[in-house]
């Protein structure tokens, strides 16, 4: 089965490395000198399509990359006279290193910072490749030959076409492999919820650091061959022009996948030849880029018909031709450019009976190795302050917490509990106070630093990853106990290790009773399964401490009393569980410790039974008896 | 037929069905107060009336008028205020400004300094501090701020989303004791939506217990005041609440901001 | 020394451009949360608009006051056609649509103008020398009318009812609809805000700057450096980083090299976005967080 599908994953690439061979003996010379084009940029908008769709980030400036790699290519041949290979190899790195360099600093920055820095940083590059004696100024540098290999010289369209085939197919093939590696699912996972990504061990930053080097080398790689393919690389090559045109194959084919960048390519090629040509015949006189026209109108019209590209429209026939009923657009893949991180739709709120979570399985996915000693500290909170403007939402609370307790936090709305799960999770940077997780500072730390000390939370306002399934949601939270990185999952080296993954993952599933749903994509599901999935994602990642936002919420009655009873095993295997929690009932039977916040501050901690009676609490709950009834009193006396 | 009628409300966010069904009038001069657990649907119950999220069934009927479908801009220049939960002042602008933008369907009718005038008879407190921007005012300010930005658009009927939130009781007790006035002396019909139960009861004519989008008990404070079933609601009976989804759309940007550290 | 003067005065003028279009650019993301990356082709437009009219004869002060309620209307049907369709707005997606329009803008005015970049006459007066400093009569129109509308523009933000429901929609959205102010009204009013700086802008500028099809893209992307300092909300900022631009610029031509003029507004920029993405305003507006 395995090897059988491991074939028909790579049968596309077979399909497309037969198509392109055959293609310049039965195209017009013409033709295949314009296919050449649409594969240099192709592999550019490779590169771009997973910067965009994988990392979440849109380089404006992507043509930067592009003559780094044409310039260094060029430089090197024409003047040191160094092997095309070596040259190449250098651009190459020439470029990632460039990327290195200005990604640190820019990749901190958010949304539309980013791209505009990204778009300053390609305008600099234009600048300096003029101004420069080194880059032969505006006119460029002149006569790059012909690769020649093994002594034969690639100069025709057909014979360079043939050069880049491999190139391509095997660039798109290790992109596909990136997409579907650990470090592709973790950023997957990062584009539909940033926060929980990170709660469960993604190092957003670093990862999106890696994405950005990668797609740079992939634009250099392709300047590479423009250089070689035009002889001549002028400033053009850095244009904003040539940036706006990657950005259209992308967009066009479909953001996140690699084959619609290709396919992008092709068809953004061809319009702009086809445009070149059509326009000055309708419009006399037409001269100068009016290829531009073609490219601002399909951009728009495909940002608001169809956002999610030509995959989009592909997925969209393919699911009428198999006779299912087709989706709303939008709901055929989530597009990354309709996410923004916001807390994927809800489900039914039905409330399934699936019966008694599993224990056995629980063994398998929590690591007693991780674990602490029964009874030992593993979170000290003091002093803990939040304030925003001139509201204080936490205003010192102190709190132990240790191995193998169940902690319950309660209180009414607004009295500053998830504000406090987000501080000790690295959500939220506290305004004053210190965090330790197992004698560990971790105030105002990122919460995958946190979610590495063996920390992790589930979320009041859900925080699934929508588009994938509950298998791939859980397995996210094996980021951390998996090693494989960005080449080995191009490579695809990684295998037993994903093994690993899906069995503890199959694991997680199973013992919160969602076996039956593990294909299934999440924002399918119902409401409170989705829940369900959150907290066996948080299983999944073998804690020693869980912080749960009102993982009760939304259950039917049976699915709380089965949670119960998995969160008391997971006690019994030494996790320190914190829970908020509106259910009274169920968290007074459940609780160890109860710890009761109102305005921000903790005004009780200790066993149920005596939280229960505390005249504070109850004032809390149910507004106090004889202060503010007195003045209840009085007002009511102003009124009558 | 004045005041506020709603009919078999059903609403609800993307495949999340929140409303099923809800049956609440409001008249003129009568406080209705709807209590219940988190996620029981109280706050989605305001929004839908007030056109922040559209219905998917029944009717809302505003002084006989249907208003249903109508936006939340034409809702409000209808006559209909809402107060948000987590007051949402506009904290860059004056409390003067955020009373001058109150009145903003109004803006025509020349009696905005009247209004404004009786607003701030009403609340004494902001027109000591009429020229500080309203971020600067204090959790129990801001929220009577934001009741007297909704009063300044001349409302026939109020709506408020737990204004005792976040405040301390002799605030709460302050700003209940307005409603009342503001009942008994204009005439509103107020539908007040509130965590705090004894606050509630002290003012209100009618209360509606929710539970998981249903209303599941209604009658007097009196009545209600020893009925197990407000106990259950509140301090868990083992049968609250569908879920925390109910969360307004205000909220979600904090939530979004904190989501990006 | 005079050269010093002679640098800084028409880098001023230079920068009243780049500040009238940051204004666009805050003008819209204060409400909409939109780079509006087709901000430079609305001066392209009217600059080029206006010239088609003086070259078919038309006097130059009613061409002027004829093409910038028309580029006002090209932006609100933009802001109707392209962005109000979209239901969910995301970052990425605003970028690469405005992109597009901006793109497409660009080839249309090509198409219909031709390569080649042209003036318009310049606004009546005469050159005079002060101090050794000459300056050109278009230099003080340009400062002139920016100042006007620069002003008008902060003025009416602040203090009419309409700017401040303008700004109360950029702060508590629902909110300001639950008080009846319509967040469609106002992405459109935005973008008319937005439509008439780039128109102005473009018109002062053209006598000495010249309008070219491609004009726009360099000088929407300094005018969105300008925006920047300002964290892309304050309009004072905006005004005051357009003028600070446009001076820097002319030091390093006329200092450094003149080839390295365009990349002064980027180094910026990015100078900007990494030691303070909020923008140079001191006080940190509680109201974007």
């Amino acid at each position: 089965m395995r090897s059988e599908g491991v074939l028909r994953s790579y049968l596309p690439f077979a399909v497309l490395a037969a198509v392109l061979v055959v293609f310049p003996f039965v195209a017009s010379t013409n033709l295949v000198n314009i296919g050449v084009f649409a594969l240099i940029y192709g592999l550019a908008a490779i590169g771009l399509s997973l910067l965009m769709g994988l990392a979440g980030q849109v380089s404006l400036g992507h043509a930067a990359f592009f003559a780094v790699g044409a310039y260094t290519n060029a430089i090197l041949i024409t003047r040191y006279q160094v092997h095309g290979v070596l040259a190449a190899g250098a651009a190459v790195v020439v470029s990632m290193l460039i990327a290195l360099l200005v990604g640190i600093p820019l990749l901190r920055l958010r949304g539309h910072f980013l791209a505009l820095a990204t778009l300053g940083l390609g305008i600099i590059v234009s600048v300096v490749v003029r101004e420069l004696d080194v880059t032969g100024g505006t006119s460029g540098i002149f006569g790059i030959p012909k690769p020649e290999i093994n002594g034969r010289v690639y100069d025709t369209p057909q014979e360079f076409f043939w050069l880049m085939t491999p190139v391509v197919v095997i660039g798109l093939l290790l992109a596909r492999n990136l997409v579907r590696s650990r470090t592709g699912r973790a950023l997957s996972a990062v584009n539909d919820s940033e926060v929980a990504a990170e709660c469960l061990g993604v190092n957003t930053f670093a990862l999106r650091l890696r994405v950005f080097i990668l797609s740079a080398g992939y634009a250099g790689l392709a300047g590479v061959f423009y250089a070689y393919w035009l002889a001549v690389v002028s400033p053009e090559a850095s244009g904003f022009q040539l940036s706006v045109k990657m950005l259209l194959m992308v967009v066009l084919g479909g953001l996140g996948t690699v084959w619609g960048a290709i396919t992008g390519s092709i068809m953004v090629q061809g319009l702009d030849e086809g445009m070149r040509v059509l326009i000055p015949q309708l419009i006399p006189g037409a001269t100068g880029e009016v290829q531009l026209v073609g490219f601002g109108v399909v951009l728009v019209l495909v940002i608001i018909l169809l956002p999610g590209g030509l995959a989009q429209l592909a997925a969209m026939v393919t699911a009428r031709l198999r006779g299912r009923q087709v989706e709303r657009p939008a709901a055929g893949r989530s597009s990354p450019l309709e996410s923004d991180g916001a807390p994927a739709a809800g489900g039914q709120g039905g409330h399934g009976e699936d019966g008694e979570p599993g224990s056995p399985y629980l063994g398998d996915v929590l690591d007693s190795a991780q674990i602490p000693e029964r009874g030992s500290l593993v979170l000290s909170v003091r002093e803990l302050t939040k304030r925003y403007g001139g509201v204080t939402a936490v205003r010192e609370v102190n709190l132990d917490v240790y191995a193998g307790e169940i902690l319950a936090l309660i209180g009414p709305n607004g009295a500053g509990k998830t504000t406090c799960f987000n501080m000790i999770s690295g959500v939220l940077a506290p305004t004053d106070g210190t965090i330790e997780v197992r004698g560990r500072r971790v105030e105002g730390r990122r919460p995958h630093v946190v979610a590495a000390l063996g920390a992790t939370r589930t979320f009041q306002n859900l925080q699934v990853f929508g588009s994938s399934t509950v298998l791939g949601n859980v397995a996210v939270a094996r980021h951390l106990r998996s090693r494989s990185g960005v080449v080995r999952g191009m490579l695809s080296l990684a295998r037993r290790e994903e093994r690993d993954i899906e069995r503890i993952a199959r694991a997680a599933v199973a013992a919160m009773g969602l076996a039956d749903d593990a294909d299934r994509l999440v924002k399918d599901l119902p409401f409170g399964r989705q829940r369900k999935v959150e907290v066996a994602r948080a299983l999944a990642l073998s804690p020693m401490l869980l912080l749960l936002d009102e993982p009760m919420a939304g259950l039917s009655g049976p699915e709380r009393d089965g949670l119960a009873a998995l969160l008391r095993r997971t006690r019994e295997a030494g996790v320190a569980v914190v829970l908020v929690e509106h259910d009274v009932d169920a968290v007074m039977a459940l609780a160890d410790r109860v710890a009761v916040m109102d305005e921000g501050r903790l005004i009780a901690l200790g066993a149920p039974s005596v939280v229960r009676q505390d005249p504070a609490v109850i004032a809390a709950y149910l507004g106090t008896d004889d202060e503010a009834d007195a003045l209840l009193r009085q007002a009511a006396k102003e009124v009558y | 037929m004045a005041g506020l009628q709603v009919q078999g409300l059903e609403a609800g966010y993307d495949r999340l069905q929140v409303l099923h069904g809800i049956d609440v009038d409001v008249a003129p001069g009568e406080l209705v107060a709807v209590i219940g657990a988190n996620g029981a649907g109280k706050s989605t119950l305001l929004r839908a009336v007030s056109g922040l999220l559209r219905p998917r069934a029944g009717r809302v009927l505003l002084n006989g008028e249907d208003i249903t479908t109508a936006s939340a801009e034409r809702i409000a220049a209808r006559g209909l205020a809402h107060v948000p939960e987590n007051r949402l002042v506009f904290p860059s602008l004056t409390v003067d400004d955020n009373l001058s933008l109150g009145g903003w369907t109004r803006r025509k009718d020349g009696h905005r300094a009247e209004r404004r005038r009786q607003v701030l008879e009403l609340f004494p407190r902001l027109a000591d501090r009429i020229c500080l921007p309203a971020g600067a005012l204090s959790g129990g300010e801001q929220q009577m701020l934001a009741m007297a930005r909704a009063l300044m658009a001349g409302p026939s009927v109020m709506v408020l989303d737990e204004p005792s939130l976040g405040l301390a009781p002799r605030v709460v007790g302050e700003i209940i004791t307005t409603l009342g006035r503001l009942r008994d002396d204009q005439n509103l019909a107020v539908l007040l939506v509130e965590q705090n139960v004894r606050a509630a009861f002290r003012v209100a004519d009618r209360v509606l217990v929710m539970d998981r989008g249903r209303v599941v008990a209604e009658g007097t404070p009196d009545q209600l005041a020893d009925d197990e079933r407000v106990r259950a609601a509140y301090l868990g009976g083992g049968s609250t609440s569908s879920g925390s989804v109910d969360r307004p759309a205000a909220e979600a940007r904090p939530a979004k901001a904190t989501a990006t550290p | 020394m005079s050269d010093l003067l002679q640098l800084v005065f028409s880098g001023l003028a230079q920068g009243a451009v780049y500040g009238l279009i940051a204004l666009g650019f805050v003008a819209i993301f204060a409400v909409r949360e939109i780079v509006n990356l087709a901000q430079g082709e609305y001066a392209a437009l009217a600059g080029l608009s206006a010239i088609s009219a003086v070259t078919a004869g038309v006097p130059l002060l009613p061409a002027v006051v004829l093409v910038v309620p028309m580029v006002v209307m090209v932006a609100v049907l933009i802001e109707r056609l392209c962005i109000a369709p979209i239901r969910k707005m995301t970052p990425l997606l605003s970028i690469i649509l405005t992109l597009g329009i901006s793109t497409a803008l660009k080839a249309i005015m090509l198409l219909i103008w031709g390569p080649q970049a042209r003036g318009l006459p310049a606004f009546p007066g005469r050159d005079i020398v002060l101090a050794g400093v000459s300056i050109r009569s278009q230099e003080l129109w340009i400062l002139g009318i920016s100042a006007v509308v620069g002003a008008a523009v902060v003025w009416a933000y602040e203090h009419t009812l309409l700017g401040k429901a303008m700004r109360a929609c950029a702060e508590q959205p629902v909110a300001a609809r639950l008080v009846g102010i319509s967040p469609r009204m106002a992405t459109m009013i935005a973008f008319g805000v937005a439509g008439f700086v780039g128109a102005v802008a473009g018109l002062v500028g053209s006598p000495i700057y010249f309008s070219s099809w491609d004009y726009g893209l360099g000088l929407g992307l300094k005018g969105f450096v300008a925006a920047t300092l300002g964290g892309l909300v304050s309009l004072r900022v905006a005004l005051f980083g357009g003028l600070l631009l446009g001076v820097l610029e002319n030091l390093v031509a006329g200092y450094i090299d003149t080839g390295y003029r365009d990349a002064v507004a980027f180094l910026v920029l990015l100078l900007v976005l990494l030691v303070r993405p909020q923008g140079l305003v001191l006080k940190a507006s509680a109201a974007r967080v």
